[in-house]
């Protein structure tokens, strides 16, 4: 069985908004809606400072609470690890962006674009009406993962089946793949690596993995 | 290493995309459904409870109409039933065209079906408890007791409604003001747990300060007041109804803070701090 | 370029927008429409960022179809012109925007090409490090056709960049710009250096890649920088303090360890360290050959540096039984019986007074920090232990310092680029593996190797391409607006010295001269030439500024946008942008940031789209403007000679020379281009040619690694690092000093105050103060520093008005505002969001309050280069900047011409809705 997951090695990350422009280019996600962005986190005080760079986005979690909120059955959990979104299905009653604790969704409610109310061409071209007024989130860049079923390529391997953040991220900090592959990069750098997940607490098994440090050398997790 | 602890969660802001038509829902929602189980109560046989049993309907049908100006594709709204195995939305969606059916057999056919109306609207009213407390990502909502919260504030809401309206049906009835002095009781009880409950499990201190904003009027206007009304109603009848009005005006205002100004989303916790390369 | 269907195409071009690039990228185009940045997936192995632009070059489509472009040529109608006054702009066609503008420069030729007061009547400014030049197309043969042009109208030029380091790096060790040797070291001190936002791809995913391995980053600046985020600890400086901390940390490694802690086999061979200097503080050299003198330990006697078997000693106290010195303009003593010490001796004895105690005060850095920070540079340098890169042992040293902007500008840069080298030096990790490396040359040539540069010179040391100082070959007149030959001689004179000059002097003494001005007026220039630049935004007293470009009489600009140096201007000429036009560049070797490949080559930036409206590409530009001004001969020679691309047309076995009397069409010149540099790249071996660039985007051959490192270079030529003691930089000094005074001048003797041989700390902060209350302005009533910092989204990218960049920036901390710290908020009722008034005593600034921890209590930060008034999206930010309100001064203007991006501020809470 697949699993596709995401693991962030937050060591790595520069905080840059790469990602972020990458998947707003990727997906044409009008202005304001971010499917996902880097937060620049502050702790501590003068002069004992530390700033981190943690980029968010949708978890594609095991037990999606938006799934289970979700009146319409337009998101769906995929086989492969996905939380999907059936913009047709979808009503835009916002009850998933409320159930989502990781603030991954987002609803617009008219067309806008970069410089107003009127498309630049490449606007114009990726515009899709089905997408106002419905929930939106990352997909993973799901019709990348879609392909592969189709040539056979790698997520997380090929680039041409990989999302749109992680081919752009400049300092490499994201890695994309099957967990339930042992094999696969992601699976092999969980455990070479110290990781947690967002709010595990609340039971929704994210597919997102943050890397911050190296396994002790016993490999004790 | 420095490990943030869970209250200062990062980015935690108020949800935007639900305002107050959302709140009418609530608010529609659990005032009719309160109105409709007291008025079922106060008249067993059904005859005397059918004008409130209406009015609660309209007040729960004004609140799903709220609720479909709010939504983003109002003309797909039938979608919202497709989910009742597991979205309490869906199943609120469900219970309320029950209620609207059984509460027209109700008042065309048959008064004692008054019963299973106030059954439906309990179950609705407990939907809706359902559906805020299915909100994960609003750590105010998700907290158990602010499902009892919902439930019991639209119970009083309905009483304190009932108050008001009664003498247009009938003669004032004490008992029902005993109920609703029950009912101020176990909603501050309810307020004050919940709240408590808030801090135990460090939910975002914005919904806590927003709710502590609120205390001390909820707390006088919304409870001591009315309750002290219902005191001087025993001697001057027609000053229950401020108190009712004060219990149900109080509930939906809190209710509209609790929907549009408390809910603040989960945030993020950064658990450990990235290791930044030592020799 | 690959299709994955009939409507979609992937297409490889570069981002060249700042100067860490290129970058390889590609687009895809659907339908005609580019739609989608990606990265160059074929170029992944090869490129040090992994094939991948950064966040910038995302921004490129909205750049390409954003509908504020000036989409044809316009002239201006209202001659009075200001920020008040509308420029009245007029749509015209090229023909008469061509006509125009070559009707005012065959008008220049006729008259002349220098004025009367020997300044180009010509002047250009383009933007940021030379980057431009990557997307002007053959732009450059036409200015080569040309003749003389003054390029000293900086937009920033000197003060925004790492400037000191350009001029004594290239001294040191052909070093433009300085980079830790990232994938090698174990310890970088890296001291302002905002590498994780401006480094690009390739320096971000090194230090990316270090972390991981568990190098260590040590960040000393006053508020922590994206870079500082990075690293492992966070020293917060005051500002300009940086020369007296390493002072401090150069004294703890030569007073407070063990010798053997140094690499002194490095000292005694590969340096100056040895070198006798006598009682005039010059070096004893020897009475027939004038070359210095070291002591040989074996026969115990002074002999010329250069004695073979000689045993040299590094440290002692010797007597000198005859010897001469050659102190400025050749004057030569000579002396018997000479007490002398080693260079070494005296930067030994020069550095004792400078105790981490002393320093801790003035930097506000704890001096057990400071000794701990000492010894974790000694203790990973590895001294004695080699490495093998590309089959070749070399000494591996893996610790580095580098250098920020602010820590390189003005007063205090000289101090610390001398104390960086030196540090490397004290462990031999100056360019080898590990250590601190240059990356390429600009100031000296050629471009493409700074191997080639290194020839040997006087003193055992490289040759110097200086200004002249002495009588004859002084330049009395200068020959440019910022008088970079007269007054800098470091700078050189190479094509890129003039914009390396002190490019505030052109733009200040356009509006006042100092007292006892005695040479030719500084004029205006008849015609002025803009690209990529906004002069009127990106430098200082902007105000004072936008008078001065009002007042230029003809202004050219190739236009993006109106934005505010273009509301000034005569003639808009839209040129076809990054996404619309072709032109071939070099790629690869080394180069800054941290640019270091194992490959090199040539990429080509491409036609993705068709260009809109009626963009032009600036090669079809260049060849009308050669043809209608008579140049069309000269311009096709010097795109013969390579001046448009990455070689000339004709080499060693071939010949893709272009006919030089007809013009010839873009296509068909980059293609001769395409074709000379394969065939050189290849040395013969293959010759691909524009078709085949624009499918494959990038063509390299291998290069060894060893290129990375000058030090076998100079093992080899058995040359020394010019260190620790600058006797030659000593006696250039005195000898401007001489000429200066000889013509009466005596406004630059503060600046000749910094040719020491061994820099002494002098209050370098104390000089804001000072210029002060010489200003009639008291110092307590500007009690905070106000620095400006660059972000990866806007530096250089000439993107403010692209949508794009604002949203994604709104992410990093700083683009709302002016960053603040929190405490010291408090204390002056500020709160976050608040609207602030940040005044100097030269004007005010307005933004929104940004508070965080992670700044000195001192200090205000502003985030690049904003306050438009004019550019369309960017005029409606309300951005701060520290331009609006940072003086330009003579007074804090160091002996490189350069000026610290800082000033002295007020802040306090103005009327405004809070955020």
């Amino acid at each position: 069985m697949t699993r596709y997951a995401m693991a962030v090695d937050l060591r790595r990350c520069v905080g840059c908004q790469t990602c972020t422009a990458a998947c707003k280019q990727k997906n044409g996600t009008p202005p304001g809606v971010q499917w996902r962005r880097v937060l620049d986190i502050e702790t501590g005080e003068f002069p004992d400072v530390r700033r981190s760079f943690m980029p968010v986005a949708c978890m594609h979690c095991d037990e999606p609470a938006c799934e289970e909120v979700c009146p319409t059955t337009a998101t769906k959990k995929r086989d492969d690890g996905l939380v999907s979104i059936d913009y047709d299905l979808c009503i835009g009653c916002a009850n998933c962006v409320m159930a989502c604790p990781y603030e991954a969704r987002s609803i617009v409610h008219k067309a806008e674009f970069a410089y107003g109310d009127k498309p630049m061409a490449h606007e114009a071209q990726s515009f899709d009406p089905a997408r106002v007024n419905v929930s939106t989130k990352c997909t993973f860049c799901i019709d990348r993962i879609d392909l592969a079923e189709e040539t056979g390529l790698t997520p997380g391997v090929d680039h041409q089946v990989t999302p749109a953040c992680v081919n752009s991220c400049v300092s490499g900090a994201m890695v994309f793949g099957d967990i339930e592959d042992p094999d696969s990069e992601i699976s092999k750098l969980l455990k070479e690596n110290k990781s947690f997940r967002q709010n595990e607490e609340l039971g929704t098994g994210p597919g997102v993995y943050y890397i911050w440090d190296k396994a002790d050398e016993d490999n004790d997790l | 290493m420095k490990t943030m602890t869970f209250n200062s969660r990062i980015s935690s802001r108020v949800q935007r995309n639900w305002d107050w038509r959302a709140a009418g829902n609530f608010i529609g929602g659990g005032v009719g459904s309160g109105l409709i189980l007291w008025s079922a109560l106060m008249s067993p046989l059904g005859y005397d409870s059918l004008p409130m049993m209406l009015i609660g309907l309209a007040l729960v049908g004004t609140g799903l109409f709220c609720v479909w100006l709010e939504i983003g594709r109002p003309w797909r709204a039938l979608n919202v039933f497709k989910h009742f195995s597991t979205s309490w939305m869906s199943r609120e969606a469900w219970v309320a065209p029950l209620l609207f059916i059984v509460g027209a057999i109700t008042w065309f056919f048959e008064p004692l079906l008054v019963w299973p109306t106030a059954l439906l609207a309990l179950l609705f009213l407990y939907s809706q408890s359902r559906i805020l407390q299915a909100d994960k990502g609003i750590p105010a909502w998700r907290h158990p007791r602010c499902a009892q919260l919902v439930v019991i504030t639209g119970l009083t809401e309905g009483c304190g409604l009932l108050l008001l309206l009664l003498p247009l049906v009938d003669e004032s009835q004490p008992w029902s003001w005993v109920v609703l002095f029950v009912l101020l009781g176990l909603r501050l009880v309810a307020w004050q747990r919940y709240r408590d409950g808030l801090t135990q499990a460090c939910a975002p201190l914005g919904s806590q300060k927003c709710l502590e904003s609120i205390h001390k009027k909820f707390l006088l206007i919304g409870h001591l007041l009315p309750a002290l009304l219902l005191l001087v109603a025993l001697l001057i009848p027609p000053v229950a109804i401020v108190a009712g009005i004060l219990a149900t005006v109080s509930g939906a205002w809190m209710k509209y803070i609790l929907i549009c100004k408390a809910a603040f989303n989960q945030g993020f916790d950064l658990q450990h701090l990235p290791v930044r390369g030592q020799p | 370029m690959k299709s994955s269907s009939d409507q979609t195409k992937t297409i490889p071009t570069y981002c060249y927008n700042c100067v860490a690039g290129p970058d390889p990228m590609a687009v895809k185009v659907t339908d005609g429409v580019a739609s989608e940045v990606t990265p160059n997936f074929d170029a992944c192995e090869a490129h040090p960022g992994n094939g991948r632009p950064c966040v910038k070059a995302y921004g490129l489509i909205q750049k390409t179809y954003n509908p504020n472009r000036i989409l044809q040529p316009m002239k201006r109608t209202n001659p009075k012109k200001g920020m008040k006054e509308d420029p009245g702009f007029e749509p015209i066609s090229w023909e008469e925007a061509l006509t125009l503008l070559s009707d005012k420069l065959n008008g220049i030729r006729d008259k002349g090409l220098v004025d009367e007061s020997g300044l180009p009547r010509m002047a250009a400014t383009f933007g940021h490090g030379g980057t431009p030049a990557n997307y002007m197309g053959t732009f450059p043969a036409f200015l080569a056709s040309w003749g003389p042009i003054d390029f000293s109208f900086g937009s920033g030029q000197g003060v925004k960049c790492v400037h000191s380091e350009h001029l004594y790096g290239e001294f040191w060790h052909r070093a433009f710009t300085v980079a830790a040797d990232t994938p090698n070291t174990r310890f970088v001190l890296s001291i302002g250096t905002n590498v994780d936002a401006t480094g690009g791809p390739s320096a971000i995913a090194r230090h990316a890649d270090a972390r991981v391995r568990g190098y260590k980053r040590i960040q000393v600046e006053p508020h922590q920088s994206v870079t500082g985020a990075c690293s492992a600890e966070w020293v917060p400086i005051r500002p300009k303090t940086d020369a007296a901390f390493m002072f401090a940390l150069i004294h703890c490694m030569l007073h407070e360890h063990d010798r053997q802690q140094l690499d002194l086999a490095f000292l005694r061979d590969r340096t100056a360290s040895p070198y006798l200097v006598g009682p005039d503080g010059l070096y004893l050299r020897d009475p027939e050959s004038a070359k210095p003198l070291v002591w040989d330990l074996s026969s115990q006697a002074a002999v010329p540096f250069d004695t073979s078997g000689a045993e040299l000693a590094l440290e002692g106290a010797f007597k000198v039984k005859r010897a001469i010195s050659v102190d400025a303009d050749e004057q030569r003593h000579e002396m018997q019986d000479i007490e002398a010490a080693t260079g070494f001796n005296k930067l030994v004895e020069h550095v004792a007074q400078y105790t981490p105690e002393w320093a801790a005060d003035i930097c506000d850095i704890p001096a057990e920090t400071i000794r701990r920070i000492a010894s974790e540079f000694l203790d990973n340098a590895c001294i004695g232990e080699t490495i093998d890169i590309d089959g070749v042992e070399m000494p591996f040293r893996p610790v580095a310092v580098t250098l920020g902007k602010s820590v390189n500008n003005g007063w205090g840069a000289y101090e610390c680029c001398w104390a960086r080298t030196l540090m490397a030096v004290l462990v031999g990790a100056l360019e080898v593996p590990g250590g601190t490396l240059g990356t390429t040359v600009r100031l000296n040539r050629p471009h493409e190797d700074r191997h080639l540069s290194v020839k040997p010179g006087v003193d055992g040391f490289m040759a110097q391409k200086l200004n002249a100082t002495d009588k004859e070959n002084w330049v009395a007149e200068p020959s440019g607006r910022n008088a970079h030959t007269t007054l800098v001689p470091i700078v050189g004179s190479s094509a890129w010295s003039q914009a390396l000059g002190p490019t505030q002097l052109a733009w200040m003494f356009q509006k006042e001269r100092p007292e006892g001005w005695n040479m030719p007026v500084p004029t205006k220039p008849d015609i002025w030439l803009i690209f990529r630049s906004n002069p009127a935004i990106s430098f200082w007293d902007t105000h004072s500024l936008v008078e001065s470009i009002a007042d230029f009489p003809y202004t050219v600009s190739f236009a993006y946008t109106l934005d505010e140096t273009n509301w000034m201007a005569d003639l808009l000429l839209p040129e076809a942008t990054d996404l619309e036009s072709t032109q071939l560049i070099p790629v690869g070797g080394t180069k800054f940031v941290e640019q270091f490949w194992k490959h090199k080559g040539a990429i080509l930036r491409q036609k993705v789209v068709e260009p809109q409206g009626e963009a032009k590409d600036f090669t079809w530009i260049s060849t009308e403007l050669a043809k209608r001004t008579g140049l069309l001969e000269k311009y096709n020679n010097a795109i013969n000679r390579g001046a448009g691309g990455v070689s000339p047309l004709k080499g060693e076995g071939y010949d893709f020379t272009l006919d030089t009397k007809t013009p010839h069409p873009p296509e068909q010149i980059w293609d001769a281009i395409c074709k000379s540099a394969s065939a050189k790249l290849s040395d013969n071996k293959e010759v691909k040619d524009l078709d085949w660039f624009k499918e494959n985007g990038l063509y390299l051959t291998p290069m060894s690694q060893k290129l990375w490192y000058l030090y076998p270079t100079m093992a080899e030529q058995g040359l020394r690092f010019e260190m620790p003691y600058q006797e030659r930089l000593l006696r250039i000094g005195k000898e401007l000093g001489n000429r200066l005074h000889e013509k009466d001048i005596a406004w630059w003797d503060e600046q000749l105050s910094e040719y020491a041989a061994l820099p002494v700390w002098h209050d370098i902060p104390g000089r804001w103060e000072t210029a002060l209350i010489n200003d009639g302005a008291d110092p307590e009533d500007y009690p905070f520093w106000l620095l400006a910092t660059k972000s990866m989204q806007y530096h250089t990218g000439g993107n403010v008005g692209i949508q794009l960049m604002q949203e994604v920036s709104q992410n990093v901390r700083g683009h709302t505002g002016v960053i603040m710290n929190t405490t010291s908020a408090a204390r002056l009722g500020i709160g976050h969001g608040d609207r602030v008034a940040i005044r100097s005593h030269i004007g005010v600034t307005y933004g929104r309050a940004e508070l965080i921890q992670g700044v000195r209590p001192d200090t205000l930060v502003i985030v690049g280069q904003f306050d438009h008034w004019a550019t369309p999206y960017a005029k409606g930010l309300e951005m701060p900047s520290l331009n609006t309100i940072a003086p330009m001064s003579l007074e804090l203007t160091d002996a490189t011409g350069s000026g610290a991006d800082i000033v002295r501020v007020a802040i306090s809470k103005v009327k405004g809705e809070s955020l």
